[in-house]
């Protein structure tokens, strides 16, 4: 039976909190500047991205390396070893989720901890959200009517196929102050 | 790899739970601890940044003495060298004055684990001191909590998941305690519904089902408001009657013009009668008392007037109902360190006690003997005091000024001697929270960072070095190892309490405190007198001559730091330290100011500049500032403390500034 292991963002329960970012970094001790998975935060509300382990990566087929591999659940994997570094990938993700590490002067990018995951363990992002804003689900078997494939802020997907649905923010009430005039 | 149990014991409503993981002596990697029912099994951010926070290259590492005060001229010293100069001059100064009264502390909550009361017991082992009492953060509420129940109490936390209507008023736990909104997001889930009420539109308040915005320190007269309402559509509580200032808070509310509510509060009549019918309507009904609304001059009778509005719609005594604040379970505890028992004096009789709401101006003005040592511990006053002129002032007539901290924080860099303090993983402790009601333990998991000490450690040290330069100078039991506090701690009534046979069963995991909280049912309304001063004081305030200074400043905790705390950690904070200040759009406009320009703030305290952010949701008259370690948005805030407020904290919010454009000179 055919897996793809992708997340699921509710953008109604996510605080913005980015307890998701800094476990990724507890968990894989990333360099400096690389951010495997990077919160935001718009007018329109906080999401939380990382590498989507796209159906059709964009990185794999532009990398001259042939680096990028796709695991049978999904997981789509780059090999530093075979990396040079030409950053072609970078360009290619709609994401941004290939990151050029200056210290080693190759790309890398969030692995949906594998290595936790073989060990029955959920990612460390998914882990560490206390509002279930983030979770892991396998797509081949996930369907919730509620659930829609884009939000505000994402890139078209139509290009790679990103292994991630989303919630919805509902419509809340709101009561702001009438001013009568500006300062 | 090997697995310890840590608390952090950062100033917050998580006092969290956590498991750290250590690979030959080094944190290699920390997580939530899933026994923890509060937190299960999470952390916040910081809390996972805090490998990069114990290897921190900013750390400090020995201790240091700068030869002119400021000067930033650091020579590396030998904690014997530091003993030996801190005990002589300590000596010397009993020795002028003939008692220890010119040598105090200033101490707050860098660390709330127990054992850091060691600065306390050593000081008391000396006998009569100067010393800090009193509560910058939560003082006021405390009263009038105390005043409306009696106690300082505060439900479970987790039982808000069963809630059908939850009332925030001006708390943001999307960034101060994000372990509440699990909570929160349960009771929706059920059907409850979320209410937030704050000047500010918060993460908090993007989140609610429905979200009023209120003008700054009107809380009071709005929730006076809802109460009218409530009264008139005769949905109350039974037993009210029974209360306390029953009759006469009726007769508040029957005087109550809801139209005035309207104009004070900016919240229409309509939406105060869509809140009286939620509140009156729906059961069980949380309310939650935010620190933010009592950081005003008002707070004390705001907190009084949501009790009571949570008494009269019957929701006090009910299973899920019930108002949050903070509580004080850590009373439970004989608190060993805190309350080690002052050496007798000949005579004097007990140490100079200074309100640390108040700290600087009353330190500056004693006499007979003047303050001439200060020991800062757990605490940064030239970032996070108000009256910081008046703290550089205090400095100049000090001789000697001496720092614990982790890091070189302003006020480091303005004493004499900085003291390299230990980090909680490199030390044992007893954690107890004011939010949660469990308890935890705290592990030695890795050896000390360089020649870092734990707060208890230095007071061991330093009093046995008194001691050999003074026989008898100093009763502390500097034999006592760290271990021996906390089980001193765990006595029959608190081993009780939770559930506990001894100190490994918290090895094991946190434990729940087992009795529930002192229910008692008895209550107190808010005062008649309370409510005619705030309305007189309120309906002058729209009188006289517009002020120099038009904005009222708000600067509450941002995510990714407690105070000034974590600003040096980039994992969390990757830009150098920024004062912003966010200014609504509109007003923006009006004084030519773009995003991200450079601003200057200014009233009669000082001034500093900040970068400017538009915020389209912002009341006009008010600016949000971020809260900083260097350039402080708080060398604007004065202390507007009066004596007969002696218990209150520090009003930061009723402060009020200018903003102008650095464009135009």
């Amino acid at each position: 039976m055919s897996k793809q292991l992708g997340f699921l963002f509710n953008a109604d329960h996510c605080i913005g909190c980015t307890a998701c970012e800094i476990a990724c970094r507890n968990e894989n001790h990333t360099n400096r500047n690389v951010r495997w998975r990077k919160v935001s935060k718009s007018s329109e509300g906080f999401l939380s991205l990382s590498c989507n382990h796209c159906n059709s990566p964009e990185c794999s087929r532009v990398c001259p390396e042939n680096a990028f591999m796709k695991r049978h659940d999904g997981i789509v994997l780059i090999d530093s070893n075979l990396c040079t570094g030409c950053r072609l990938c970078i360009t290619a993700c709609p994401y941004e989720a290939p990151q050029f590490d200056y210290e080693t002067n190759k790309v890398s990018k969030c692995q949906m901890c594998y290595p936790r995951q073989d060990q029955g363990l959920l990612p460390a992002c998914v882990d560490a959200c206390s509002t279930e804003a983030l979770q892991l689900v396998d797509l081949e078997n996930f369907y919730d009517p509620q659930a829609v494939s884009s939000i505000f802020g994402i890139p078209d997907i139509r290009i790679t196929q990103p292994s991630i649905v989303f919630y919805p923010i509902s419509e809340k009430k709101r009561h702001f102050l009438v001013e009568r005039s500006s300062n | 790899m090997q697995m310890f149990r840590n608390t952090c014991p950062r100033n917050c409503y998580g006092t969290c739970s956590m498991l750290s993981y250590t690979e030959n002596g080094k944190l290699i990697k920390v997580a939530g601890d899933p026994m923890h029912g509060f937190t299960q099994g999470h952390l916040c951010a910081k809390g996972y940044a805090y490998t990069q926070y114990v290897y921190n290259p900013l750390r400090l590492k020995y201790p240091m003495m700068q030869t002119k005060r400021g000067s930033g001229n650091w020579v590396r010293i030998s904690w014997e060298e530091a003993y030996r100069i801190i005990a002589e001059k300590i000596i010397e100064l009993y020795d002028r004055y003939g008692s220890n009264l010119a040598s105090g502390y200033n101490k707050f909550s860098g660390n709330l684990g127990l054992l850091h009361y060691a600065v306390e017991g050593m000081f008391n082992s000396i006998g009569p001191h100067t010393k800090s009492f009193g509560n910058l953060c939560l003082a006021t509420g405390e009263q009038a909590v105390k005043e409306s129940f009696g106690n300082l109490h505060s439900p479970v936390p987790e039982e808000m998941a069963q809630s059908k209507m939850i009332f925030i008023w001006g708390a943001n736990p999307a960034v101060t305690n994000i372990h509440q909104m699990k909570f929160i997001y349960k009771a929706k889930k059920n059907g409850g519904k979320l209410v937030v009420i704050d000047p500010i539109y918060t993460e908090t308040a993007s989140k609610a089902d429905l979200y009023i915005q209120i003008k700054p320190g009107t809380d009071a007269l709005l929730a006076l408001g809802i109460a009218k309402c409530l009264l008139g559509l005769d949905q109350i509580e039974k037993t009210a009657a029974e209360w306390n200032g029953w009759k006469d808070y009726q007769q508040v509310l029957k005087r109550l013009n809801l139209a005035t509510v309207a104009e004070k509060t900016g919240v229409s009549i309509e939406t105060i009668q869509e809140l009286a019918a939620l509140y009156g309507e729906i059961k069980p009904v949380t309310t939650w008392n935010g620190l933010g609304i009592q950081r005003n001059k008002y707070g004390g009778v705001s907190i009084q007037a949501i009790n009571s509005l949570a008494a009269l719609s019957g929701n006090l005594h009910i299973a899920n109902g019930g108002v949050y604040f903070t509580h004080s379970n850590y009373e439970d505890f004989p608190m060993n360190l805190l309350n080690f028992p002052e050496k007798k004096h000949a005579s004097i009789k007990s140490s100079r006690m200074i309100n640390c709401a108040n700290f600087a101006m009353e330190a500056k003005n004693l006499q007979d003997p003047p303050l001439k040592l200060l020991w800062i511990a757990s605490r940064s006053p030239l970032s996070q005091d108000m009256n910081i002129n008046v703290w550089q002032e205090l400095f100049k007539e000090l001789e000697l000024i001496v720092t614990v901290d982790l890091f070189m924080t302003n006020t480091a860099k303005h004493s004499d001697i900085v003291l390299p303090a230990a980090s909680h993983f490199e030390e044992e402790d007893l954690n107890v929270g004011y939010w949660h009601h469990w308890l935890s333990i705290n592990q030695k998991a890795i050896p000390s960072f360089y020649e870092t000490k734990s707060d208890l450690m230095i007071a061991r040290e330093l009093t046995k070095k008194l001691n050999m330069l003074r026989p008898g100078f100093s009763t502390f039991p500097y034999e006592l190892e760290p271990k021996d506090w906390i089980e001193l701690e765990l006595n029959e009534k608190v081993q009780a309490l939770y559930g506990l046979k001894s100190y490994t069963s918290l090895v094991d995991g946190p434990k729940p405190r087992l009795a529930n909280q002192k229910k008692n049912k008895h209550f107190s309304f808010i005062q008649v007198d309370d409510v005619k001063t705030m309305l007189h004081s309120l309906l002058l305030e729209t009188k006289g001559e517009p002020s120099p200074y038009p904005f009222r400043l708000l600067s509450p905790q941002t995510l990714l730091k407690i105070h000034s705390q974590f600003a040096l950690i980039s994992w969390l904070n990757p830009k150098p330290d920024e004062t912003v200040i966010e200014i609504n759009n509109k007003v923006a406009e009006s004084l030519g100011i773009n995003d991200g320009e450079k601003v200057k703030i200014h009233n009669e305290n000082g001034a500093i500049i900040a970068k400017a952010c538009k915020n389209q949701h912002l009341p006009h008259g008010v600016v949000l500032v971020s809260q900083t370690g260097e350039n402080s948005i708080n060398q604007l805030i004065g202390s507007q403390l009066q004596k007969q407020e002696e218990l209150s904290s520090t009003h930061f919010y009723d402060c009020f500034v200018s903003i102008k454009s650095l464009k135009h000179p």
